[in-house]
């Protein structure tokens, strides 16, 4: 009975896996990734993307609480599951070739080829068999993974990952390291478009040995640390805050102009991140409408300052710009006013009305005398200069890097008083509304106010960087203010953890410049953020980077729920 | 009546400290009586829209409200049961209307829908129906049920993180470019009602969300599983004591409600003829206006909500705003929708027919 439960179990597992694999190769997402080579000749992006369900779900399967041969059986068990159904699958996308285009439009011959290995001459049979046979011995390897020592798989780990970051930024250092006249660096590391095998076997072996050996460095440094006098420990900190500080100042000039319009990019939704971090995660409104805020500081600054405007007073930027936080800090009061009366999920939905309604305006013919319709305004001035200035050392700063120094600085700016209003009395009392409002008003705490603040805060931080990015295009257009940038922020704040401050420059890296890493992955960029949003909430609710006292609250409610799933196992495991 | 039954147990606090705000929300409340008053007045004084042009824009409006109506049920039955507003509803609504587009092809290859319409049409509907439902009830088994006790936001981040997903994922499967509905015959022409002539893609999108929404009320009203979907969505915890599978009745409602919106992606689409994977937004936005209009959890008032502001819809751009000659007013038509939601979640959250709890 237990047996025959625990291996239903895992074949469902192994469904599962299957079911992800297919849905990979079917929308398109394999085949895009397939372009995109790892190791030059053996491994591309695309096979890694099919590799990773099956691994990952015998490395799930072995971590049961069985005995060794038990845990591999899984592992294999379901690992066969996964192979039969994407194998099935393919057969049947095979037999119904051509006519399943016309449904699923991204099956071409290129792919079914690429998935039934035709490169190697099999036939669509033998391919079937060939991936069946691959994904259980895919899963076999997750699962011995899974019941090795903690040095093995953390030396596979530390391998695989710098094998994969080194090969996702070849199109960024491969030209950078060319251009820096390294190019018989770049030639070792790396062939016209992905690594070299020899190369791969280095960084591989590289990255399993600074793997294994940190844990041993950290805890070594921590000890030492620990054991330090405070001055030696204060002069650590300046240190390390000055090599950051270095690093930053001197990061364009290292980095090249394209990867600094990423940085900017990041630099943005950073900036973006930390004002609605202060809106949903100190003050728990979710506000889906924050593109307004940065709509109307874009707009508000390129009417002030541009000369072609309707107003056309062409003011400079850094004095157009406080007026421009107070007129945002106005509208974010106006619009909060009226709705911070509303429940939670409401409130979410009114935000999103006037994000919309924002949008749609911004672009309307009625407006168009005063906000230029699909046009939008233009010859915006830069903010420093004429976009070229000089700074000591970095010598003459222009293109991207021009807006990358004052946007480092309002980034810097934010998260400092970000940080401060953390431990504020603001904060706490942000801290206690958003955990119980009642209770907070009971105590005292003035909950519209407080609401206000948040909301008034964020529109702030929001408007500034509406005002960098309009004087960074100079200009701005309707297109730029979607509901898509409110969902992007939101994700970027939700997977660094809400609430935390780090958790919002992780949360941007990872989800901003990704993305222009990997620009196969443009197209499904926001799939991703989908998928994001909800894996996150599913399985790591707090972020990445999680904030103590939301964490704390989370707990809370899974406690709830763990005290249900706890009954329900004590009774499976009674049975057995 | 299950509204009442259904209705949100504290739609809004109303501190008493509230002066300023309530003066600044009193202000706006006679601005827009005011607004839309005089608008109205001097759109109808030069006007230059007949009487039939009125009549039209009337008629396509309760076409369109009708479809609304249809995806409001499905807002309102979840929110009846979970108290979550499902965002990704309008994408489920979206997924039928693009499935049911294959099968419409190729119903229209081998000529079965203009040969047999009366065969044809239907199956388009229980096509576009049964994926949406699938989906509904995947997302309702993946995303949300591991989320029942978590707090409020969570599942609604959850929510707009599927509704991205599920809107992508569908670009991805099908494609990215508009597809285009087969032309059909049947729907070609007008109906003359009563001497009024509407047109027979109208009619017929109008007739099958009547007679949808009268079996979805008969199955609430009158069934066992109706009966027991009332008791959860009053108290959870003590429908499971008498009994009642909560967990199966929670899947019910989002098939049902998935259905719904199956059947109105394809009404959607014989009324403006083609889908895309990014249609799902802004009828899923109106349809959670028309809702939260009738009053979220109450099915007939979601219905009337649909209609009102499909109405509405149609007929406030040109009512209120070419009397003053501003350029292009449907352009403005997405912005009436979005301000009735705002103004009706700021004034009247418990909906036009509901009563504020302790009134």
């Amino acid at each position: 009975m237990p047996r025959a439960f625990t291996m239903r179990a895992a074949i469902r597992s192994g469904l599962i896996a299957g079911v992800v694999m297919i849905y990979l190769v079917a929308v398109g997402i394999a085949s895009a990734f397939a372009k995109r080579e790892v190791v030059t000749g053996y491994l591309t992006l695309g096979h890694l993307m099919l590799v990773i369900p099956p691994l990952a779900i015998g490395y799930a399967m072995a971590g049961r609480p069985l005995p060794a041969y038990g845990r591999v059986t899984q592992a294999l068990v379901a690992g066969l599951a996964a192979g039969t159904l994407f194998a099935a699958a393919f057969l049947a996308a095979v037999a119904l070739s051509p006519g399943i285009r016309l449904v699923l439009n991204r099956v071409s011959t290129a792919l079914l080829d690429f998935v039934g290995f035709r490169n190697l001459g099999l036939e669509p049979a033998t391919g079937a068999l060939l991936n069946l046979g691959l994904a259980g011995a895919l899963a076999l390897i997750g699962g011995l993974v899974r019941i090795a020592p903690v040095a093995v798989r953390r030396a596979i780990v530390g391998g695989g990952s710098a094998l994969l970051v080194m090969s996702m930024v070849e199109p960024f250092l491969r030209p950078r390291l060319l251009q820096l006249s390294l190019s018989s660096v770049a030639q070792f590391i790396y062939t016209s478009h992905g690594l070299a095998t020899l190369s791969a076997a280095l960084i591989l072996a590289l990255g399993a040995v600074l793997a294994v050996s940190w844990p041993k460095v950290r805890s070594t440094a921590r000890s030492r640390l620990a054991a330090a006098d405070p001055g030696t420990r204060s002069t650590l900190r300046w240190a390390a805050i000055l090599v950051a500080i270095a690093f930053l100042y001197t990061l364009p000039t290292l980095s090249g102009s394209f990867l600094t319009q990423v940085l900017v990019l990041v630099g943005f939704y950073v900036l973006l991140g930390l004002g609605l971090n202060i809106v949903v995660g100190y003050a728990g409104l979710l506000d889906l409408g924050y593109v307004a805020f940065y709509a109307v500081g874009a707009y508000f600054t390129a009417l002030i300052t541009s000369p072609t405007s309707a107003l056309g007073w062409g003011l400079n930027f850094w004095i157009a710009l406080p007026i421009v936080v107070l007129l945002s800090a106005m509208v974010g009061l106006f619009i909060g006013a009226p709705v911070l009366r509303l429940r939670g999920d409401y409130l979410a939905i009114v935000t999103l009305g006037f994000g919309e309604i924002a949008r749609v305006l911004l672009g309307s013919d009625a407006l168009k005398p005063w906000l230029g319709g699909p046009n939008g305004i233009l010859s915006v001035p830069f903010m420093l200069g004429n976009g070229t200035y000089f700074l000591p050392i970095v010598g003459k700063v222009t293109g991207p890097a021009a807006t990358y120094f004052p946007l480092l600085g309002f980034c810097i700016l934010a998260a400092f008083i970000a940080y401060r209003l953390k431990y504020s009395r603001t904060g706490r009392a942000w801290n206690a509304m958003r955990e119980d409002e009642d209770v907070a008003q009971a105590t005292g705490i003035s909950t519209v106010n407080y609401k206000l603040l948040a909301f008034a805060m964020g529109a702030s931080v929001g408007c500034v960087g509406g005002a960098i990015y309009a004087t960074h295009l100079q200009g701005v257009v309707p297109g730029g203010f979607l509901l898509l940038v409110s969902i992007t922020v939101l994700a970027v704040v939700v997977l660094g953890g809400m609430g935390s401050i780090a958790g919002v420059i992780v949360g941007a890296f990872a989800l901003i410049g990704t993305p222009e890493l990997l620009r196969e992955f443009a197209e499904y960029k926001l799939l991703v953020y989908g998928a994001v949003l909800v894996a996150v909430m599913l399985l790591r609710p707090e972020g990445l980077i999680p904030d103590a006292s939301r964490r704390a609250e989370l707990e809370e409610a899974r406690e709830l729920e763990e005290g249900e799933l706890k009954v329900e196992y004590d009774e499976i495991s009674g049975d057995a | 009546m299950i509204g009442s039954l259904l209705e949100d147990p504290d739609p809004v606090r109303r501190p008493s400290n509230l002066s300023l705000v309530d003066v600044i929300l009193w202000a706006l409340r006679v601005a827009i009586v005011v607004g839309v008053a005089v608008s109205t007045f001097v759109t109808l004084s030069n006007t230059r829209l007949s009487g039939d042009q009125w009549r039209d824009l009337f008629i396509f409006g309760i076409s369109q409200g009708s479809v609304y109506a249809l995806i409001a049920l499905g807002y309102t039955l979840v929110y009846g049961v979970l108290l979550m507003i499902n965002f990704a509803h309008g994408d489920v609504f979206m997924f039928g209307g693009m499935t049911a587009f294959f099968a419409a092809d190729w119903l229209n290859d081998n000529g079965l829908l203009n040969t047999t319409p009366y065969i044809a049409v239907p199956v388009i509907l229980l096509v576009g129906a049964i994926s949406s439902m699938i989906v509904a009830l995947l997302l309702e088994r993946i995303a949300y049920r591991p989320l029942r006790r978590a707090p409020r936001l969570v599942p609604l981040i959850t929510a707009i993180g599927a509704s991205l997903f599920i809107s992508n994922s569908v670009r991805g499967l099908y494609g990215d470019g508009v597809k285009a509905y087969p032309r059909v015959d049947f729907f070609q022409g007008t109906f003359n009602i009563f001497g009024i002539p509407i047109l027979k893609s109208h009619a017929t999108v109008i007739v099958s969300a009547l007679v949808l929404m009268s079996a979805l009320y008969w199955f609430v009203e009158r069934t066992r599983t109706g009966r027991a979907m009332r008791a959860v969505s009053e108290d959870k915890d003590t429908a499971a004591l008498m009994g009642i599978d909560v967990d199966r009745i929670i899947s019910i409602t989002f098939a049902i409600g998935g259905m719904l919106a199956g059947a109105a992606g394809v009404l959607y689409a014989i009324v403006y003829n083609q889908v895309i994977w990014s249609m799902g937004f802004l009828p899923g936005i109106k349809a959670f206006t028309a809702a939260v209009l009738g009053g979220i959890g109450n099915i007939i008032g979601a219905m009337l909500g649909g209609l009102i502001l499909g109405v509405l819809e149609s007929l406030a751009p040109t009512l209120l705003l070419a009397g003053y000659h501003v350029p292009s007013p449907n352009q403005l038509r997405d912005v009436i929708a979005f301000s009735v939601l705002v103004l009706v979640l700021i004034f009247r959250p418990y909906g036009l027919f509901g009563r504020p709890e302790g009134k």
